[in-house]
């Protein structure tokens, strides 16, 4: 069932990375992906890869619950790894007719698989200790010096946790709808992209119909419990950045300072 | 602490030239501080227009609404209204905001500016008072709807209010969280002395309040207290509403002359006050036996065996729905499948049509396997229809979308706008409907219209997720007369999910009880109903009627104790009644 699919995939703790703002946490994603796309040699390789993998440690977050997150790129990644193999330059390893497996290729096919494996963690480590409303708030106050150029911060942050919210429950209802509608004859598997296209008509106005509808009821509900956009709204849950988060940072800074500080001195 | 002074309510009409007909015509009353108020009417007789009036979410366009002396057009109180009066409404998945219980909680006492250490208080104790502090961390899209209404609640209860409306909260949760809403509404109404405004069109729930308000056409037809309204038992019929099962049998009782006492209101009432009538009865009279079930000659067109369906096998949300289920569905039947929510029904019914796959087992429909090659002449063969179909509605009119099944189904025009035709008559749906835009309908015809689209396919076996939720009681009654008289004059086999052990008593012919993905009992609704034993483990109901009976059966009385409808249960008092009299004559001579 897709309802069970959970957006936020957010697991209970209480390590260190729990307990971070949510804003140095965005902060370190960001950090740690560029990290992950500047690094080129093995060493760094390898630096990077313990780095993040004592990260996991200290989540306390099981490695195969971070892993999943590769799932849905296992095409993409077998693609470009075979790509990679057969079509990079270099010393070759096996000839095979026309196209060589070269030793290039192959290093090349390992870093990708290795970048994006880090890549995965390196996000889901922030998604898995981050609630999401935490993160929203998180955004909604990285987002708030903005807002004296018209960026409306609390108004982003409050779709995207109204989004979050309702993913779940629209992905059932497509389920329901889709099923209700095969169950009246329609086909969504055969015919060419046209046909096939043309088939989702009778799931999507329904479920715009119903998604407007709930929209209108949220927005009811909202401003029967004295929704009023941000003015004078406290929250349950002040994100603070504590001391804890200045070593964080200082860590994080450090930890880059080290990584790419190594690459000046060899050279 | 709610003022209706003159109350007249217009919906701005989209249509040009048509009359606003006013949702809210001229209403004139108060209720007090403390009161806990029943409003009940049918669908669109102005019930949700009073309870928006009443919170400012619509503005009256005649009159004034007061709130805790406060007007509701006065633009500066309008929080201060909004905060006295708290609103739950009917679906519980659109008006939760957050992605975790304790946010969504939090949601009323942060808009309203409260500390954050305030805040945690006021919601832990809220969370405690409804019974969903073991949840404050989870997401409200796993939890059940009538925790999801908890969580609604208490969402109001940290803004500490002086009354909560229910706008037919309750109309859309299985019969548990029905019970959970309603028993919290009630110790929130005695204990906390909160004003309570329940709208609802569940009779049953009504008898707990000081006083019902009946509405139609936008005005209030009748107050009183339950005990008052609900004796006016024809005049509640004839607006389209109903009375308790056994407010109705002991009404009919007293039509006949067989029992003097005042309207009774629930179930041990009714037995104190049949007691009496009873006592006389020292014969050991008893009323024939109900005969067994006959020998069912009738061939079977769907047969299940060993069937087991598991969710998401191999992942961490892995789940066994269904758990060798063996079944056989007669042709020509009327089959009601009962069980909790979560108990295996969807699932079950899924298959019939080969939306879902056995992971393990078989099912066959009139000798067809349910295998990918037919599946397209297997749901011509099975028609499902899903919980609140209308929601599937699409086309521009409501004729396109009847046909929608059939043209994919390859018919020519001609047959099929004689089976529209047809299909409309059997539900009662008027012609000129047909090149109306299906999204302008009431929700009863849409219903029909939904239900139409499936009809006009015309299955051999008609498959119904709980056709009547959401409808007030005539619109129920509509659907379950149409639905008999398909079944005896089409001979369609009918598969009913229902909540309403009445329902079940009064139109199946066999009921399957399912319980955590298994089987328990295919029988008779007089032999289900009878094993007592397997319906409390389960935790289901009887029919109150049944129920009645039990009970005088227990306590020693010559009575049936497996009577289900109510017209049964009157010819076994009169029975009763009849042989006492020419028992006590005889003595006489």
């Amino acid at each position: 069932m897709i309802g069970n699919i959970t957006l936020g995939q957010y697991i209970p703790g209480n390590s260190v990375l729990h307990r971070l703002d949510p804003r140095s946490k965005i902060i370190w994603t960001l950090l740690l992906m560029i990290a992950v796309f500047v690094i080129n040699s093995w060493q760094e390789y390898v630096i990077m890869g313990a780095f993040i993998a004592l990260l996991l440690v200290i989540s306390g977050i099981p490695a195969k619950q971070s892993l999943k997150g590769l799932k849905p790129l296992v095409v993409i990644l077998a693609i470009t790894a075979i790509l990679n193999i057969f079509f990079v330059q270099g010393t070759p390893i096996v000839q095979l007719g026309p196209v060589a497996i070269t030793y290039e290729g192959v290093a090349s096919a390992v870093m990708l698989f290795l970048r994006l494996v880090m890549l995965v963690v390196a996000a889901s480590l922030m998604t898995l200790t981050t609630t999401p409303m935490a993160l929203t708030d998180g955004i909604e106050h990285m987002l708030k010096p903005m807002e004296r150029i018209g960026v409306p911060a609390h108004e982003i942050a409050m779709m995207m946790s109204i989004a979050l919210r309702f993913i779940p429950t629209l992905m059932e209802e497509t389920e329901r709808i889709m099923k209700a509608q095969a169950s009246r004859g329609a086909d969504f598997d055969t015919g060419n992209l046209i046909k096939r296209i043309k088939s989702f008509i009778p799931v999507l106005v329904p479920l715009f119909v119903s998604a407007f509808k709930r929209a209108d009821e949220l927005a009811e509900a909202m401003e029967a419990r004295c929704y009023r956009g941000s003015k004078g709204r406290t929250r349950l849950k002040q994100i603070r950045f504590t001391s804890l988060d200045i070593k964080a940072c200082i860590v994080g800074v450090l930890f880059m300072v080290l990584l790419f500080g190594a690459r000046f001195v060899s050279l | 602490m709610i003022e209706f002074r003159d109350v007249r309510f217009e919906y701005r009409t989209q249509g040009e030239g048509q009359a606003a007909t006013p949702a809210v015509n001229g209403i004139t009353e108060r209720i007090g501080e403390g009161e806990f108020v029943a409003i009940l009417g049918r669908n669109g007789s102005g019930k949700s227009t009073m309870a928006r009036l009443m919170n400012a979410l619509l503005l009256p366009t005649g009159g004034t609404v007061w709130v805790d002396g406060m007007n509701t057009q006065d633009g500066d109180m309008l929080w201060e209204i909004r905060k006295t009066l708290g609103m739950v409404f009917q679906n519980p998945d659109n008006q939760i905001v957050s992605t975790t219980v304790e946010e969504d909680i939090a949601f009323g006492p942060e808009n309203l500016g409260i500390e954050p250490a305030e805040i945690r208080r006021r919601i832990d104790e809220a969370a405690r008072y409804v019974g969903i502090e073991e949840h404050m961390h989870h997401s409200p899209h796993m939890l059940s709807g009538g925790q999801k209404q908890r969580v609604a609640i208490a969402g109001i209860l940290a803004m500490e209010p002086k009354c909560i409306v229910l706008d037919e909260s309750t109309s859309m949760l299985d019969p548990r969280g029905r019970k959970e809403v309603i028993s919290l509404v009630r110790r929130l109404n005695r204990e906390k002395g909160i004003t309570i405004v329940l709208i609802t069109h569940h009779m049953e729930e009504a008898i707990h309040a000081d006083r019902i308000m009946v509405m139609e056409n936008g005005r209030i037809i009748m107050k009183g207290t339950p005990r008052e309204i609900f004796a006016r038992v024809d005049e509640l019929k004839k607006a389209g509403l109903n009375v308790p099962h056994v407010t109705r049998f002991m009404y009919e009782l007293k039509k006949k002359g067989l029992v003097h006492s005042g309207t009774v209101l629930t179930v041990e009432e009714a037995e104190e006050s049949l007691k009496k009538v009873l006592d006389g009865a020292v014969t050991t009279f008893r009323p024939a036996a109900f005969a067994g079930p006959a020998e069912d000659t009738r061939d079977v067109i769907v047969r299940i065996r060993n069937l087991t369906h598991v969710y998401m096998p191999g992942t961490a949300f892995e789940r066994k729905a269904l758990d060798g289920v063996s079944m056989d569905i007669k042709r020509g039947e009327i089959l009601g499948i009962i069980g909790h929510t979560g108990s295996g029904k969807s699932t079950l019914v899924q298959h019939l049509n080969g939306l879902l796959k056995p992971t393990s087992g078989s099912i066959e429909v009139d000798g067809m396997e349910c295998t990918g090659k037919t599946l397209k002449e297997l749901r011509q063969k099975v028609g499902l229809i899903f919980q609140y179909p209308e929601h599937q509605l699409f086309e521009e009119t409501v004729y396109k979308d009847i046909a929608f099944g059939p043209s994919k189904m390859g018919l020519p025009e001609e047959e099929i706008k004689k089976r529209i035709k047809h299909v409309i008559s059997i539900l009662g749906l008027s012609e000129n409907l047909l090149d109306k835009s299906p999204f302008e309908l009431s929700g009863g015809q849409k219903r029909r219209v939904a239900i139409a689209g499936v009809l006009v396919m015309e299955p051999e076996v008609l498959v119904l997720d709980e056709p009547t939720a959401g409808l007030d009681p005539r619109g129920s009654d509509e659907v379950f007369s149409f639905l008999t008289r398909l079944n005896r004059t089409n001979g369609t086999t009918i598969v009913i999910i229902s909540h309403s052990m009445e329902q079940i008593a009064a139109y199946c012919d066999r009921v399957a009880v399912l319980n955590r993905g298994r089987l328990e009992m295919l029988d008779t609704p007089r032999n289900v109903f009878s094993n007592e034993e397997l319906l409390r483990r389960i935790g289901l109901d009887v029919p109150e009627i049944t129920r009645l009976f039990r009970n005088l059966a227990g306590a020693g009385y010559p009575v049936s104790g497996n009577v289900l409808t109510i017209p049964e249960a009157v010819d076994e008092i009169a029975a009763i009644v009849r042989a006492q009299k020419t028992g006590e004559g005889g003595m006489a001579r």
